[in-house]
């Protein structure tokens, strides 16, 4: 049976969006890996509209070889990049998941006081861009933290910690980023249900017995997907190491930022793009893997019933240990913001003076960052609407696997090999789109598009199918019914999904870093200035503005999804 | 207006055959039914003359002109659906208001068609033109809806988000209606009184309808002439007396009402009666018969007596039996009676005052031999 297709104004649509992702997703990847090969920058847009071009591609493609390949194993600064790279995210994703046991089976499980505002501090970490709390944990226990200052104090000698080593990376990592592996893991506890814990202590098993051969296993998958997650997370993470990372201590990503923003080295950086890319794919594979077939953390169906432990000795421990975990970032943010307002903060625990005088400077000198960040985040807020919608619209209704497939391959790539691969496409004619706030917003929109696609895509599914055909029946065309009817009822969802992007585009660091013109530097840019210029008070007001910023905004997105 | 032809309509999903064969021939005006069981196909037929499903082969013509072709957007085919698919962002008058919209923004400019675009998205942006206006509310205060105007549809009653459904259909001036069991929402008091209303506009605006449902009273109440679906097949077409005195198939007799079913193994002529003999009992029909036949009786043209009362058994059908169940259902008494190896279904009119035959009580059954169809 063969369905003839009516091109009609959706269709049309449908070829743009295909364009769309081609032009700005596919081409790179594919330029980037070509690259890793020929060790030069090939134009694939070039040689198809100018023969000259086309005519020294083909030159290159001869010159082609595996020596890059030959190079990680050969070199040793790439080779030990990788592995530091690795270290750093199995490092970090086994401490997440120690860390995160406790908190989790505290919250998914027993009736621990205080559950409410652990939670609530817990989301601290997320709003925080990373190189913001990288820089943060400098001001703690940095050479002049108030932390070593304490440290001194107390007979100590040098730093409690040194943040400018692999050890600070991944502390700070650990600290900012445990809350992505904390609710998929409480949802994980709650997987266990209360008739099989019974059974077990039914035969006689103790709490703790029950809780290692009954509660811990039935969890285990949940938690091994966690890890997966926070694995990926670490590896591609730019801020912190950006920040952090010593000269000595090579990681991908800033070996390939490197590469790129210091020697033009297309091919060093292009293999680096390539191995991020790929290693950053199996471990997304192999997260998909393990959740297959299991819905932990949807939100469906009837509560089941838990049992909640009431052991008063270990919800006081649970938490306890809980805040103390909770305390780290949140002293990081105080830190920042006593900072902003500090006239001279030395090695001492608090400053000399306060003054509102950074805050002045950045309204004096710095609004433009600010605008340019809330005109690019509006940029990608309008671009990710029409895709995300239409986007969920072909997936859900008329099964665009491709599409769904296509949409998604942004959570595999890493910001900053995303960011190397569009720099390398797009500097040269026919389309010469580096240095323009469009393909930075582009930039911004492709690769926050899978949330926005998500949320919408949610709101689709809840669209019954005959609200649209009633709409055909009354005359309209799909393209009309898309806009007229499909549209105003998934507002709610484009609301929520839309206001995520806005925000997430003003905490990006990895794009607005390597491909933000001078022109229309954002605040994020603003901010990995001044810190790289040593302008430290100023940075931290503007990281304050920055995450108060970003806290009404997602206010806000829970008012209107609270509402949906 | 127009008729509707549908010919020798197949539609496969899949694989799977959701329709053999149907031909149905829907007069201009006429009120007509597809009744069924569910995933008889019945759905499937209404989707496929609505544009929504695409037939493997066949034709379907509305009036003279073939169909198969135009997009369901072009079909001009009202439809009701069975969730009503009321739109919720828009209110009862903006729902009806819709398909005119819709016509204007074919037909206008393009600065003419902004505006339209912008009064669907959001009403404070733009009024409609007077006449479309004036011929809403006259669709409105036909269904009983005006006072209800500025509603949102989900304040409605089901009832009356059933009015704005239709009105929303019949406003564009269809050339057919078409109603998927659009009564199955509501409770039994509201359907009935739907039936009418629904009943009523029909006849007024003269609009050929056709009506999907599995309710065979529903079918039979309303519809000039009726079409039993099964298994994707088309059974049989009649007008609803038709259907119920001349089932075609047994499965139609069971279907269309209740009835008894006894399998004929033998069949001897007697003059003016053909004698019809079973597994325990034989029977009297004045109606065309063939061997190995179903001998079907209607419940209620069966008279049930005590067993020992005198009966002439010349003109009649006499069986003997037992009531297993007796049912009290208001203005009838169903029995449930064991004769022989059978159990036959007696319906008998109930007056007030009479007692109730009891199980256990021997019983004569009567039945005129007129009654007894054979199939």
């Amino acid at each position: 049976m063969k369905r003839k297709r009516v091109f009609n104004g959706l269709t049309l649509v449908r070829v743009l969006i295909y364009l769309f992702f081609a032009l700005f997703l596919i081409l790179p990847l594919l330029s980037v890996f070509l690259v890793s090969f020929t060790g030069q920058p090939v134009n694939l847009l070039g040689s198809i509209t100018d023969p000259a071009i086309l005519s020294s591609t083909i030159e290159k493609f001869k010159g082609a070889s595996l020596d890059a390949y030959q190079s990680i194993i050969t070199s040793k600064g790439y080779f030990n990049s990788l592995v530091n790279s690795l270290k750093l995210a199995i490092t970090v994703a086994v401490l997440v998941i120690i860390i995160c046991v406790p908190i989790a089976y505290g919250i998914a499980r027993t009736s621990m006081p205080f559950k409410k505002t652990i939670s609530a501090l817990c989301t601290i970490p997320l709003i925080v861009p990373t190189f913001i709390s990288a820089y943060a944990f400098i001001l703690m226990f940095g050479r002049s933290g108030w932390v070593t200052a304490i440290y001194e104090k107390l007979g100590g000698e040098g730093m409690l910690i040194d943040p400018y080593s692999m050890a600070g990376i991944v502390i700070v990592q650990v600290f900012f980023f445990f809350p992505y592996a904390l609710w998929p893991m409480v949802a994980a506890f709650k997987v266990s249900d209360i008739t099989l814990e019974e059974a077990s202590l039914n035969l006689g098993a103790k709490n703790w017995f029950t809780f290692a051969f009954v509660t811990f296993p039935l969890a285990l998958p949940g938690i091994i997907s966690s890890a997966l997650l926070i694995f990926t997370v670490s590896f591609s993470d730019f801020g912190t190491p950006i920040i952090l990372a010593p000269k000595e201590l090579n990681l991908l990503v800033v070996e390939a930022y490197r590469e790129i923003a210091g020697f033009y080295n297309w091919g060093g950086a292009a293999i680096l793009t390539v191995v991020m890319v790929l290693v950053a794919a199996f471990f997304f594979w192999l997260q998909t893997l393990l959740t297959k077939g299991r819905n932990y953390g949807s939100v469906s169906g009837k509560p089941k019933i838990q049992r909640l432990n009431n052991h008063s000795g270990l919800r006081r421990i649970l938490s306890g240990y809980s805040f103390l975990i909770v305390l780290v970032p949140f002293l990081a943010m105080v830190s920042i913001v006593i900072q902003s307002f500090a006239t001279t903060w030395g090695k001492d625990f608090l400053p000399s003076g306060y003054t509102l005088k950074h805050y002045q400077t950045i309204f004096t000198s710095s609004m433009g960052n600010i605008q340019n960040s809330l005109i690019l985040a509006f940029g990608a807020l309008v671009l990710s609407v029409v895709i995300a919608t239409f986007v969920s619209y072909f997936v859900v209704r008329q099964k665009a696997t491709k599409l769904d497939f296509v949409t998604n391959i942004p959570l595999i790539v890493p910001g900053i090999a995303f960011g190397i691969a569009l720099i390398q496409t797009f500097n040269t004619a026919p389309l010469q789109l580096t240095g323009t706030a469009l393909l930075l917003i582009i930039a911004y929109t492709i690769r926050r598009l899978p949330y926005m696609i998500r949320s919408t895509m949610g709101t689709m599914r809840a669209i019954k199918q005959d609200i649209e055909e009633a709409a055909i029946n009354l005359g309209a065309t799909p393209l009309t019914a898309a806009i007229t009817i499909i549209g105003p009822l998934m507002l709610p969802g484009i609301a929520a999904g839309s206001l995520l992007v806005f925000i997430t585009v003003i905490k990006e660091t990895s794009i607005s870093i390597l491909i933000a013109p001078a022109e229309w530097a954002p605040m994020s840019l603003a901010i990995f200035q001044n810190i790289l210029r040593g302008e430290y008070y100023t940075a931290a007001a503007m990281s304050v503005i920055l995450v108060i910023l970003v806290l009404i905004l997602q206010a806000v997105a829970n008012r209107v999804s609270k509402n949906d | 207006m127009g008729s509707v032809t549908v010919h020798q309509l197949n539609k496969e999903f899949s694989g799977i055959k959701a329709l053999n064969n149907v031909n149905l021939e829907i007069e201009e005006g006429e009120f007509f039914a597809l009744l069924g069981p569910s995933g008889c196909g019945k759905t499937t037929t209404m989707r496929c003359i609505a544009g929504f499903e695409e037939p493997t082969s066949g034709t379907i013509k509305i009036g003279k002109e073939k169909v198969n072709h135009i997009p369901p957007n072009k079909r001009n085919c009202g439809m009701v659906f069975q969730s009503y698919a009321l739109f919720p962002h828009m209110n009862v008058f903006e729902n009806v208001a819709y398909s005119l919209n819709i016509k204007q923004l074919n037909e206008k400019n393009v600065l003419a068609k902004m505006g339209v675009y912008a009064r669907l998205l959001n009403r404070r942006l733009g009024r409609m033109p007077k006449d479309m206006e004036r011929k809403v509310m006259e669709i409105l205060e036909y269904m009983e809806l005006d006072q209800y105007a500025d509603r949102l549809t989900s304040e409605l009653s089901g009832g009356q988000q059933q009015r704005v459904a239709l009105g929303r259909a019949l406003v564009m001036e269809p050339a057919v209606l078409l109603m998927d069991e659009p009564l199955s929402n509501l409770d039994q008091k509201l359907r009935h009184s739907m039936r009418n209303t629904i009943r009523r506009i029909q006849q007024d605006l003269g609009i050929t309808t056709i009506f999907v449902t599995h309710d065979q009273e529903e079918a039979m109440s309303m519809a000039d002439r009726v079409a039993v679906m099964n298994n994707g097949e088309v059974m049989q077409i009649g007008r609803p007396t038709d259907l119920y005195s001349h089932p075609s198939t047994s499965f139609i007799a069971n279907f269309v009402g209740t009835s008894n079913s006894l399998q004929v193994n033998s069949t001897v002529q007697t003059g003016m009666y053909s004698l019809l003999k079973g597994d325990g009992f034989t029977l009297k029909t004045l109606h065309q018969s063939k061997e190995n036949g179903t001998a079907i009786i209607r419940p209620e043209s069966i008279q049930i007596h005590h067993a020992d009362r005198e009966m002439n058994a010349e003109s009649m059908n006499i069986l003997e039996g037992e009531i297993l169940i007796s049912t009290y259902l208001g203005s009838i008494v169903r029995y449930e009676v064991k004769v022989a190896n059978h159990q036959l279904t007696v319906d008998a009119t109930y007056a007030s005052g009479e007692s109730i035959l009891k199980p256990g009580t021997k019983v004569k059954l009567a039945i005129d031999p007129e009654r007894v169809l054979v199939i």
